[in-house]
């Protein structure tokens, strides 16, 4: 992360000590100083340039970094239509007004809303703005040689002089450049004043990650975008026996982005054979009635191959050529038979219930029957997998069907089916319904197990035949996961050097006099860089040793030059 | 099936280690406090040394101060301590390494009591945390309980890995062993729910041991690197407080009441510096829980996002991180104003796990807590 801030403000090399040898690669950037020099003077253009500028510092991204991280909070503490759309219109029923000022500043869809967007584009775009120039800049540093060695070391790191009386400036000098050469340090040997000097960097690979890490950033996004541009999700509810096939007509709900092709979907068909769901049962450790597992076994067909059954489950989702099918949900469906007093059956087969999210699976039942005569007829009620029914109402004491039975009341009237306004099939306007009464004239609660029969006063039957569990899958594409996925971890891998590889420079300089050599070694850390005093008071002292034959060569081994995070390189270094 | 005998032994393993780290902390609290009581007698010692010497021979007051300093290379407690309270003004240097380093091998001081104590007290949280997962034949995992006593147990391995050669980190002990015990104490009364087999939800997937284990390493390095930023900010504090008071008194007082105890502590720059290191490692952490979950996601929901409360507040806290990276790669914000930063992804966290958990409803709320 240093380097982009090197890059952008001239003024944060003074405070790198010793960045003088290259204080002019990195932060000459005289149309930055002369732009904040100049505001008043600024034509449209010198406008504009200063914008920009000042969109692409690092205390601008700062910035941006924040407010991102402030918008989203929003973002989980109210109900967002794209998540729970029920729960947010509840919200909005309760608070009134309030949530009314809410809705219209974007507060339930906090992650399309402007606000949202407007900060996360300005953040890639201040983004893009810093990476595009490094590049340039970055490549050439790739190609360039180290840079020159400074005249004075002794300000640097690890600053080590020795004598060594006899020996060879040249042989010290081609020993070092091996020495570092084999540490994985990009080396360059110059002729100086009387004496030579070698100049070694590694660390390139920093910012190389760092780059990496904000391009496949930006790669990330736009991989998202198109995924939200091209990818379809939709709902699909499946009764045991019954089958699905891949059409836009067999949904209960679909979504799709602007270029999505109808067309473009995978052929394939299914048919639910078997659903099983097991729970905690008494005298099991956890909470009793809590869900074990829920398997669906199904029988797959795709053109051009054989019919193949799979088991689907929770995080076992179904993969086909283009599509993949997750089990998202579970239920009863009883069947029910309504006949209506002419003795016509109106209703028949299994109906799909909603539970209501408690434990026991309570399940609301609602069957509208359009064709019922004389009347049109609604049975409203709830369907019980472990039935009873106290001062509580009916409800459901364990999910899994031990004691089914359906609690329902009949009601007759307009069901409203004629206004053109579309309904919920899950959902009845009870306000122009009445009641079917008993003989006592109250309205009858029908308790049937299954197999039984009811007929009420006014000749209505309704029996419970039998019952069927359905599931709930969500069959989904994004042709751009892929894209999104491998961008993710070009990013992290990037993070990852550009986090821990150390950036250092390191210099060698050799001068004779008088028969004697006189050694200099110094490094400057141009990143978080503990170890560097440590390896160049090693490297000094290993050459030293090595030409004074006071010291077995190997014996510095131990604060090895390389001997630092990326520890992968040791090997082979100069022993 | 649940092995119920197991489950019961992991419970009473935790409930010793709760016990042993109580006794660690007051370990870790005397030696702090012992400390403050040698370094006040400590400077006692100077002003009295240094007012006779004045009285004595009132033009050789440099001499004798070079003599002070020039002694404690390897001198006594007493001496190293004086030089500690003379070069604080100009910091860096008061890093006493611990005083139990003056003290014989083999003695027993309270850091040392304190430090074999919290040993102890790890191995057998490790145990309980084992045990947990034989018992229920999973990973140890699965609930806020779980998460909190396995996070835990890795701070506690990363601080004795830390400080198992560096000794001078063993001063750091109250402030790790603390806010470990604050969490177990909660996880113990509130969170605490009998062993139980997996949710469907989190069955069938590999994913729950690679992105809740990356998610409990970046949680755990947060609690590490929290606990080294709000140091370096006191830190930095104290160093100012010592610098301007050194304008004007020979002797500073230390800086309020926890000044005793900063002294022994690294400098302010050199606990910036771990805790970027540390933060680093949280921050790659981090993006590997998202990516991890996002891959889980698209396997169990559908989706690889969906803005789901959790989802939502590991995003702030990367954030947040990213902001912290940046800061301090940014003049102005470098040093105490990054490490705000890094505290308020610390927070980030501890809302995400405790009240994006507990109150804000989600697809990742699973099995009561």
């Amino acid at each position: 992360m240093s380097e982009r801030t090197t890059s952008q403000d001239p003024r944060e090399k003074s405070a790198e000590p010793g960045a003088g040898a290259e204080s002019g690669r990195w932060s000459s950037k005289p149309e930055v100083d002369g732009a904040r020099a100049a505001v008043p003077s600024l034509g449209l253009r010198g406008t504009l340039l200063f914008l920009w500028r000042q969109l692409t510092s690092m205390q601008t991204a700062l910035v941006l970094l924040m407010l991102l991280a402030v918008a989203a909070i929003p973002g989980s503490l109210y109900p967002q239509r794209s998540v729970n759309p029920a729960l947010t219109e509840q919200f909005l029923d309760e608070n009134g007004r309030w949530g009314e000022i809410l809705d219209a500043l974007g507060f339930f869809e906090v992650f399309s809303s402007p606000w949202f967007s407007a900060i996360y584009l300005l953040l890639f775009i201040s983004l893009i703005g810093c990476i595009v120039p490094r590049v340039g800049v970055h490549l050439k540093q790739l190609r360039a040689k180290p840079p020159r060695t400074p005249s004075r070391l002794t300000r640097f790191t690890g600053y080590t002089r020795v004598e060594l009386p006899g020996e060879q400036a040249d042989a010290l000098i081609e020993s070092a450049r091996r020495s570092l050469r084999r540490s994985r340090y990009r080396t360059e040997v110059r002729e100086e004043r009387n004496g030579r000097s070698v100049s070694a960097e590694r660390g390139l690979l920093r910012e190389t990650g760092n780059l990496l890490f904000h391009i496949a950033l930006v790669g990330v996004l736009v991989c998202v975008a198109g995924g939200s541009l091209t990818s379809y999700r939709g709902q699909v509810t499946v009764i045991e026996g019954d089958g699905f096939s891949n059409s836009l007509t067999q949904y209960d709900s679909f979504e799709a982005g602007a270029w999505f092709d109808e067309s473009d979907m995978p052929d394939f068909r299914f048919t639910l054979e078997d659903f099983r769901a097991t729970y905690v049962e008494p005298g099991e450790s956890g909470k009793v009635g809590e869900p074990r597992s829920f398997e669906a076994d199904v029988q797959v067909s795709t053109p051009g191959q054989e019919d193949e059954s799979r088991t689907v489950q929770v995080n076992k989702p179904l993969h086909v050529p283009g599509a993949s099918m997750y089990l998202l949900g579970n239920g009863y469906a009883p069947e029910i038979t309504v006949t209506d007093p002419e003795g016509t059956v109106v209703a028949e087969g299994p109906l799909i219930t909603v539970p209501m999210g408690d434990v026991g699976y309570t399940s609301q039942v609602v069957l509208k029957a359009p064709d019922a005569q004389p009347e049109q007829t609604a049975v409203v009620g709830f369907f019980l997998p472990t039935g009873t029914i106290d001062e509580q109402g009916p409800r459901s004491l364990y999910p899994d069907a031990v004691d089914p039975q359906l609690a329902l009341t009949v009601y007759q009237g307009d069901l409203g089916l004629d206004s053109g306004v579309p309904q919920n099939a899950y959902e009845v306007d009870l306000t122009t319904l009445t009641a079917v009464p008993g003989e006592d004239g109250d309205p009858v609660l029908i308790r049937l197990y299954p197999g039984e029969e009811y007929e009420l006063a006014d000749g209505t039957t309704v029996s419970f035949d039998g019952l069927r569990r359905y599931a709930a899958f969500d069959i989904a594409h994004n042709p751009f996961e892929r894209g999104i996925l491998v961008s993710a971890l070009v990013a992290v891998g990037g993070l990852i050097l550009s986090l821990f590889v150390p950036r250092r420079r390191l210099w060698v300089r050799v001068r004779e006099a008088d028969g004697t050599a006189v050694l200099e070694v110094a490094g400057l850390a141009r990143s978080d860089d503990p170890a560097l005093e440590t390896d160049v008071k090693a490297l000094a002292s290993r050459l030293a040793g090595a030409h004074d034959g006071n010291r077995p060569p190997d014996a510095a081994s131990s604060g090895h030059p390389a001997a630092d995070a990326d520890g992968g390189h040791r090997e082979g270094s100069a022993q | 099936m649940i092995n119920q005998q197991l489950a019961e032994i992991s419970n009473l393993a935790l409930v010793v280690t709760i016990v042993l780290y109580v006794l660690a902390l007051i370990g870790f609290g005397a030696d702090l406090a012992s400390s403050s009581q040698r370094r006040s007698d400590a400077r006692l010692a100077a002003r009295e040394r240094q007012e006779a010497e004045q009285e004595a021979q009132p033009a050789t007051v440099g001499a004798a101060a070079g003599h002070t300093s020039g002694t404690t290379t390897g001198g006594s407690p007493d001496s190293a301590d004086a030089k500690g309270v003379a070069d604080a003004a100009s910091a860096g240097d008061v890093t006493d390494p611990a005083g139990a380093e003056h003290v014989a091998a083999g003695t027993m001081t309270a850091q040392r009591f304190a430090f074999v104590l919290t040993s102890a007290a790890t191995v057998l949280h490790l145990a309980g945390v084992i045990t947990r997962a034989l018992a229920t034949q999973r990973v140890p995992w699965a609930n806020m309980y779980e998460f909190a006593t396995t996070s835990t147990a890795i701070v506690m391995v990363a601080f004795l890995a830390f400080s198992i050669r560096r000794t001078e980190l063993r001063a750091l002990g109250t402030f790790v062993v603390g806010p470990v015990l604050l969490v177990l104490l909660l996880a113990q009364t509130f969170w605490i729910v009998p062993a139980a087999e997996l949710t469907p939800s989190l069955q069938n997937s590999h994913w729950i041991y690679i992105h809740i284990g990356v998610a409990i390493l970046a949680t755990a390095l947060s609690i590490l690197g929290a606990v080294v930023a709000s140091l370096q900010l006191l830190q930095a504090k104290h160093e100012r407080t010592l610098a301007e008071r050194a304008a004007t008194e020979d002797f500073p007082e230390h800086w309020g009441r926890f000044g005793h105890v900063l002294d022994r502590l690294p400098s302010s720059s050199s606990l910036e510096s771990l805790s970027f290191r540390i933060h680093s490692l949280a921050f790659v952490c981090w993006t590997f829980t998202l990516i991890f979950g996002a891959i889980w996601a698209r396997e169990a929901w559908g989706r690889f996002w969906g803005w789901d409360p959790k989802e939502v507040w590991t995003f702030i806290i990367w954030v947040i991180y990213a902001a912290y990276l940046h800061a301090r790669a940014t003049g102005g914000f470098r040093g105490s104003r990054a490490a705000g930063l890094a505290l308020a992804g610390f927070v980030a966290v501890i809302f995400n796990y405790t009240i994006v958990n507990t109150v804000i409803n989600g697809l990742h709320s699973y099995s009561g807590l």
